[in-house]
This record gives C-alpha cells, sequence and structure tokens, in this order.
C-alpha cells in the first residue's frame, strides 16, 4: 500500500535526522585536527584527556551530578504525598493545586530562572546551589507525579484497604503495600528528573557564576566563542552516557513503551 | 473520596510550602517588580515601553511564528515515525533500538544537540556538502543565522516529545474498533480520519501543547543557531538580566512571555478537549 510505504520512508528520514547530528559530534571528538572536522582526521583521544587535565572541567561535572541527584530525590520526597493526596481524595482546590503542580511543565525556564535570580538577590540566595537546587526541584518535580499519579488506581487502593483492614499501620502500608506498586513511575520519573536538571542550561544559567558552573552552562558559554575538538569531546562524553544509561534501563525495566503490552 | 482534613494537611503541607516558597512568591516577586519604578512608585512604564516598541513586535512575532512551525512540522515528522513504531514494525528488537534512538537525543543536553547542528549546518558543514554533491545547489547555502537554521534545531530538539505521546497513545488505543470500522465497510483513509486521529488527538493535543510551550521559551537553541542575527524573546529577557541589569523591565518582558504562552497553550487545551471522540 502507497500510504504505508510513505509513512515508511518518512519514518526512516526521521530516525537518520535523529542520529545524524550526534554521530557527527562522536566522530568530530576524534580528529586529530585542532579545528573540528567531520569526518574525523586521523582518530585520537587527545580530545578527552584535554578535558580531565582541566580542572575547571571536572568540578562542573561533580556540581551538575551532585545538583541533579539532590533534585530528583527532594522531588520524589515531595510528590509522593502530593501524588496520593491529589489521587485519593476530592477536595476543594483540587485541581488548582494539580496544576500548579503541573505548570512548570508549560512555564518557560528563562522566565522561572530571572525569577528565581532576582527573588533570591533579595533573600541572599542567589547564584549559590541552594538557589539551583531549589529551581531544579521546582521543574523537575512534574515528571516525578506525571508517572507517579497514573499507578495509584482504585485497584490499588483497594489493596492499601485491604492492608489496614488487615491491622497494617499507615507507614507499615506505605512501606510494604503502596510503596512496591508505585516503584516503577518512581523509578522512570526519578530519571527523566534527573536527566531533565543535568542537561538544564535555561534555568541554571541565571545562577551560575565562573566558581558554581554546570557542565550545560560551562558547556553554552564556551560554545559561543569557539567550536573546536575539546567541546566536541565534552559532548561526546555525554551521548556516550546518554546511551549508556538507556540501554542499561532498557536492559533492567524495558523501554518498549511504544508495543501494544495492552494486549494479554 | 471527601479526606479527613489532617490527612490532606500532612500530604500537601510540604509539597505546597516548597512550590509556595520557590515558584510562587519568586514569580510574584516578578511580577511586582515589572509595576514598579527605579523610585518605588508603582507604574506602567515598562510594559508601555514593551507595548509601543515596534522592535518587540517583530521580536514576538519571529518567537511565535517559529514556535508555531515548529510545532506544525514536528506533527507532520512525529506522526508518521509514531505510527510506523507502533503500528508497521512488526520486529520487536527494531523496535526497541528506535525507540533508543529516540530517546538517546531527549537525554542529551540541547547545548549538544545545538551544536551538533552548528557543526553540520556550517557552509562546509555536511549538509552544504550532500545538498552540492546531489547538484541541488551550487553554492552552500546559508542556514547559521537564519529562521531556517533555527527551526531545524528546534524540530531536532522537540520532535522526540510527540513521537512519544502520540505513539503512547496510538498504543492504547484498541485496534477493535479499527477492525470493526473496517468490518462495516469503511475504507483505510476514512478510519484513520473518523476512528483512529480522534482517538489520537487527546495524546496528539498535549504532545502539540508541551512542544508549542517549549519552543516559544526556548533560549539555547535559537541562541546557538541564530549566530546573534535573530533575536527571540527569551534572549531580550535574558539580556535585560544578564547584561543590561534592568530587572524591572525584564521582569515585564518575562511576565509578557509568560501571559502569552499561557493564554495559547490554555486556548490549544480547550480545542483539543472539545474535539474529543464522541
Amino acid at each position: 500500500m502507497i500510504a504505508r510505504f510513505l509513512i515508511r520512508i518518512v519514518a526512516l528520514a526521521a530516525l537518520a535526522y535523529l542520529v545524524l547530528p550526534l554521530v557527527v559530534i562522536v566522530g568530530a571528538s576524534l580528529t586529530e585536527t585542532s579545528y573540528l572536522a567531520f569526518p574525523p582526521q586521523g582518530l585520537t583521544l587527545k580530545w578527552f584527556g584535554v578535558l580531565f587535565d582541566d580542572p575547571s572541567y571536572v568540578s562542573a561535572f561533580v556540581t551538575s551530578t551532585l545538583l541533579a541527584l539532590a533534585a530528583t530525590v527532594v522531588a520524589i520526597v515531595l510528590a509522593i504525598p502530593a501524588s496520593l493526596a491529589l489521587a485519593r481524595y476530592v477536595f476543594a482546590g483540587r485541581e488548582a493545586i494539580s496544576s500548579l503542580l503541573m505548570s512548570p511543565l508549560v512555564l518557560p525556564y528563562v522566565v522561572l530562572g530571572a525569577a528565581l535570580l532576582q527573588f533570591g538577590s533579595a533573600i541572599g540566595l542567589a547564584r549559590s546551589f541552594e538557589a539551583l537546587l531549589v529551581g531544579h526541584v521546582v521543574i523537575v518535580m512534574p515528571f516525578v507525579l506525571r508517572s507517579v499519579l497514573p499507578l495509584l488506581t482504585p485497584e490499588q487502593r483497594a489493596l492499601e484497604e485491604a492492608s489496614m483492614d488487615l491491622g497494617a499501620t499507615p507507614v507499615a502500608t506505605f512501606f510494604l503495600v503502596v510503596l512496591p506498586q508505585i516503584r516503577g513511575g518512581i523509578v522512570s520519573g526519578g530519571l527523566l528528573a534527573f536527566i531533565s536538571s543535568w542537561i538544564n542550561v535555561e534555568l541554571s544559567i541565571f545562577n551560575t557564576s565562573s566558581a558554581l558552573n554546570t557542565i550545560p552552562v560551562k558547556m553554552f558559554n564556551y560554545v559561543q566563542y569557539t567550536i573546536d575538538p575539546t567541546i566536541a569531546a565534552v559532548s561526546a562524553i555525554t551521548i556516550v552516557a546518554a546511551a549508556l544509561v538507556i540501554i542499561l534501563l532498557d536492559l533492567l525495566i524495558g523501554l518498549d513503551m511504544l508495543s501494544e503490552s495492552r494486549r494479554p | 473520596m471527601t479526606a479527613p482534613r489532617t490527612t490532606l494537611a500532612l500530604l500537601l503541607f510540604a509539597p505546597l510550602a516548597f512550590f509556595a516558597a520557590f515558584f510562587v512568591a519568586p514569580m510574584v516577586v516578578v511580577a511586582l517588580s515589572s509595576i514598579i519604578a527605579d523610585d518605588g512608585a508603582l507604574t506602567t512604564a515598562h510594559y508601555a515601553r514593551i507595548l509601543l516598541d515596534q522592535y518587540h513586535w517583530d521580536v514576538l512575532w519571529v518567537t511565535f511564528r517559529i514556535a508555531l512551525l515548529t510545532t506544525l512540522i514536528c506533527m507532520l515528522v512525529g506522526f508518521p515515525l509514531a505510527w510506523y513504531l507502533v503500528r508497521i514494525v512488526r520486529w520487536r528488537a527494531w523496535r526497541r533500538a528506535c525507540v533508543i534512538l529516540i530517546i538517546v537525543p531527549l537525554f542529551t543536553s540541547n547545548i549538544v544537540r545545538s551544536f551538533g547542528w552548528m557543526v553540520l549546518l556550517g557552509r562546509t558543514g555536511l549538509v552544504n556538502q550532500g545538498l552540492m554533491g546531489l547538484g541541488l545547489t551550487e553554492r552552500p547555502i546559508r542556514f547559521l543565522g537564519t529562521e531556517t537554521g533555527i527551526l531545524i534545531g528546534l524540530v531536532y530538539i522537540l520532535v522526540p516529545f510527540v513521537v512519544l505521546t502520540v505513539g503512547n497513545a496510538l498504543a492504547k488505543i484498541d485496534t477493535a474498533y479499527e477492525e470493526a470500522s473496517a468490518d462495516l465497510g469503511v475504507g483505510p483513509a476514512r478510519t484513520f480520519w473518523f476512528v483512529t486521529l480522534p482517538l489520537t488527538l487527546p495524546g496528539a493535543v498535549s504532545g502539540a501543547i508541551m512542544v508549542f510551550a517549549l519552543a516559544v521559551s526556548a533560549y539555547v537553541t535559537p541562541a546557538l543557531l541564530s549566530g546573534g542575527q535573530i533575536t527571540v524573546f527569551s534572549m531580550l529577557i535574558f539580556q535585560q538580566y544578564s547584561s543590561v541589569f534592568d530587572f524591572h523591565y525584564g521582569a515585564a518582558l518575562s511576565i509578557t512571555l509568560l501571559v502569552l504562552t499561557l493564554i495559547l497553550v490554555t486556548v490549544a487545551g480547550r480545542i483539543g478537549e472539545g474535539r474529543k471522540p464522541a
């Protein structure tokens, strides 16, 4: 059928489009030339060596990782009770609270970044790790909410009630019944949260400084003035890391979310 | 179910307190700051400055035009890809590989992805080499510093959102509906238009809204691919906060972008809801 053939062509072209820039960057990071070349001319790992010898890159890498980790943990701790309240109960203001907690998804990050800088300057929080952290928690919390909420179904609620009827305390019920059931949502939401925080520029850029820098902001400031194989090497590391994490996840929990899994 | 007040208070206190302190309060500060003059008096001067300057209207127009085109192209590229993955691919391993290929860019920073396009779209980049090699153009086409360049980059960054939301919606549709439609003698095109598409629409609309909101407020990709030639709205805001240091004016620009985005997102959401399958 012609339609099917056309869809196939468009889809394969789209896949090629998705892969091309990543391949080019990884390739360019291996060039022996001191300017960026693709296809690479010669093969060398020297640009990766340059990175690891530069303490400012190493410290930006550490900052980004700690920030993303902390933001994810705080977001999960805040999102779990919020999802329980939103999924379980009908109360005045429920819709409003739900939209409030989800609104960072559609709020321009630049606007929130500016707001946090301005607000932070007023209360002495600006350009600090804490300032970055609170902003990142706000923007990553919707990811956790969105993946946990759908798991809090009436069936899940019934099991919880059964546990309570059998005499388990609310705390025991939470850890033994509720938590195991929403674990999948916490893992996938937490992972999205971690990554969104790790790669964020728009929000972070307002509260970073030369002493406190995240890896994407550092790269952004660099790329605007110079394009060289060093920056391709940093980029290549982040691409390979992302690919490894995803492949690992696929092996662990299965990412085949687009198959018709609803069929028994 | 109605909840005991104490349970609700216990569950919601921490998340709401956090959002009040670090989300609502900062936004209130910005909103207030946008209507305060340097001497502390209330003023509408910052907004007047935005509204009366043709330059701002031009920037807004460019920003929204880019965002709309991005959303449209993302749907045109993302829908077939989602369809292909959910309905056409029968080989599980290949579909898995494709899903990974779609998610890897999502997990890679905007900087890296835009940087990739800076390299690809340059005068001597692979794209121009390819176009000239195929004889489609005699001399290199200028992509960097043009709206086309920004569009290529933004679509690239945002298309995975469409594939995933539309793909999820498609995967959830019980194919029995389509089979029933076919059994009743309806052709594939009409089945698609009257059965499958309406069922996919809520997913597609939420994907489109997300893409639009992200495109309107995008900063990194336009900044890197515009080469300083094209200004979008988020750049104006960043300039005020980082180099001009006019926080009041920057605040007014922020609120303007925010309000316009929210209006469009709400309107699009209403349209999506209004088209629920009967």
